[in-house]
């Protein structure tokens, strides 16, 4: 019984050894390989969904120029105007200050809205298993409405408004993203006096990637105390993404004609369909510049 | 039971025996160019690991593709998440064996290396020439391949196709130490 045991043990050992020296050094390899938290990237690509902001902030020393355009028609059957009756752009810089901090600083010309903001990756998610399962954004944008107000009271504060949101997205899949964006919005002006200061709302975005450079994005603001004194309606976006390199582009169908961010969430006037004026055409055009290298030298 | 023991021994003698000839690479260098008249684009990878068995002169080698490096930081995130797929395909391997090596020389060697790559869930079988150094028991393997995108499987979109060289040159040396464990 004993000599079959270690018969037995002497078989193994033997069995174990030629193994070893066959074609498994690879398993090797794996053990020897350190344990480096993955960071899931591309959440989504770019640091806006559609309309609004996504989870993602550019890495330092990255700037961003940053172009929206929003096209819409007016309801007037004939028109004089080429193309489209209503263009608004929006142009901005935005630059990774750190790899978590992006800061950016825009004009929009339509509403005359000035805008800057702050946005700071809190948590990011790991793909590995450990650490968190989903990524957090922080957000905090303020507008300056340089319109000329003949009967708006007050000074500077009168025409700030801000925007906070905390931003929570989680990559399912290489293909699939998405995101809840709790938000708050404070108004610096208002139209009416019945009319909330302070507005709740909550953004869902998702992301599917139809290729390797392209991917479908949907968008949706839940206004939970609109503006009382006209109608308001939660701004929705569909649209792709596609990045070339150093230029992505989004193509998007929207009813939101706003574009900074209290704006476009508090005071979408018009229901999304394909009527006019209702129905705008989105294009925003990202172009990188990289001020620093990634590689010692 | 003193047999018992003595199979324990063997048991011993054996596995240390079987790590004694193999050396380890944990710092071992790739790099990548790719050379276009629109861009130049050069990654480096300074994690990658290698083992050598030298009593069958076998060799393996295993690296993260999202150690790469890039000189731009977005292209390392178009990298990852729109050619190479990092998500499915971590891990991009080697294994394969050193022809006609015989270890106990200490000088330079040029050798072929033979052997699958493997890479965005292609197997390829690759043979390299490889420099190989021994200088008081410490080896050095180095070379340069060249690897062509489509045989990988890596799709370039049309309009970014005079960005991306259609071969890549590729640079590998690692610097090996006995392996203890």
């Amino acid at each position: 019984m004993r000599t079959r045991k270690i018969l037995f043990l002497v078989f193994i050992t033997i069995g174990y050894v030629q193994f070893s020296n066959g074609q498994e050094l690879l398993e090797l390899l794996d053990k020897e390989q350190k344990d480096v938290p993955e960071y899931t990237s591309a959440t989504f690509k770019m640091t806006r969904i559609a309309i609004g902001h996504s989870i993602e902030t550019r890495k330092k020393g990255i700037l961003e120029i940053f172009v929206a355009n929003r096209f819409w028609n007016t309801p007037n059957p004939q028109s004089e105007s080429f193309f489209v009756d209503r263009l608004s752009t929006r142009f901005a810089l935005e630059y990774g200050v750190a790899d978590r901090l992006s800061v950016g600083l825009g004009g929009t010309s339509y509403d005359g809205l000035f805008d800057g903001y702050l946005k700071y990756k809190l948590i990011r998610q790991r793909g590995d298993g450990k650490g968190s399962p989903f990524s957090i954004t922080l957000m905090h944008s303020s507008t300056y409405n340089s319109n000329a107000f003949p009967n708006l009271e007050g000074d500077f504060s009168n025409r700030l408004s801000f925007a906070s949101q905390v931003l929570v997205a989680k990559k399912f899949s290489p293909d699939f993203s998405l995101q809840i964006a709790p938000s708050f919005i404070h108004r610096g002006q208002l139209l009416a006096a019945e009319d909330p200061r302070n507005h709740f709302a909550i953004g869902f975005g998702g992301r599917y990637k139809l290729g390797h450079h392209l991917s479908f994005v949907s968008e949706y603001y839940y206004i939970a105390n609109p503006i009382k004194s006209f109608d308001t309606y939660g701004p929705f976006a569909i649209g792709v993404n596609w990045e070339l390199g150093d230029l992505m582009l989004q193509f998007m169908l929207t009813n939101a004609q706003r574009i900074a961010d209290d704006a476009f969430i508090t005071q979408t006037r018009l229901n999304f369909n394909f009527k006019n004026p209702n129905l705008n055409f989105g294009f925003n055009a990202t172009y990188v510049i990289h001020f620093k290298s990634g590689l010692k030298k | 039971m003193i047999r018992l023991i003595m199979a324990f021994i063997l048991l011993g003698v054996l596995g240390q025996q079987e790590n004694e000839n193999k050396i380890i690479a944990r710092q071992g260098q790739i790099s990548f160019f790719s050379y276009t008249s629109v861009e130049n684009i050069k990654a480096e990878n300074n994690q990658v690991l290698s083992i050598i068995d030298l009593e069958n002169s076998t060799i393996a080698v295993s690296m993260l593709m999202s150690a790469f490096v890039f000189e731009k930081a977005l292209m390392r995130e178009h990298f990852n998440e729109s050619y190479v797929e990092s998500d499915i395909y971590p891990k991009a391997t080697f294994e394969g064996s050193i022809v006609n090596y015989d270890p106990a020389l200490s000088g330079v060697q040029t050798k072929i290396v033979k052997g699958i790559f493997s890479m965005h869930g292609v197997k390829k079988e690759l043979e390299i020439k490889a420099k190989i150094e021994k200088n008081r028991g410490h080896f050095i393997v180095s070379g340069t391949f060249e690897a062509l995108v489509k045989d990988y499987d890596i799709k370039i979109p049309p309009l970014l196709a005079g960005n991306i060289a259609d071969s890549i040159s590729v640079d590998f040396r690692f610097e090996y130490e006995p392996y203890e464990n």
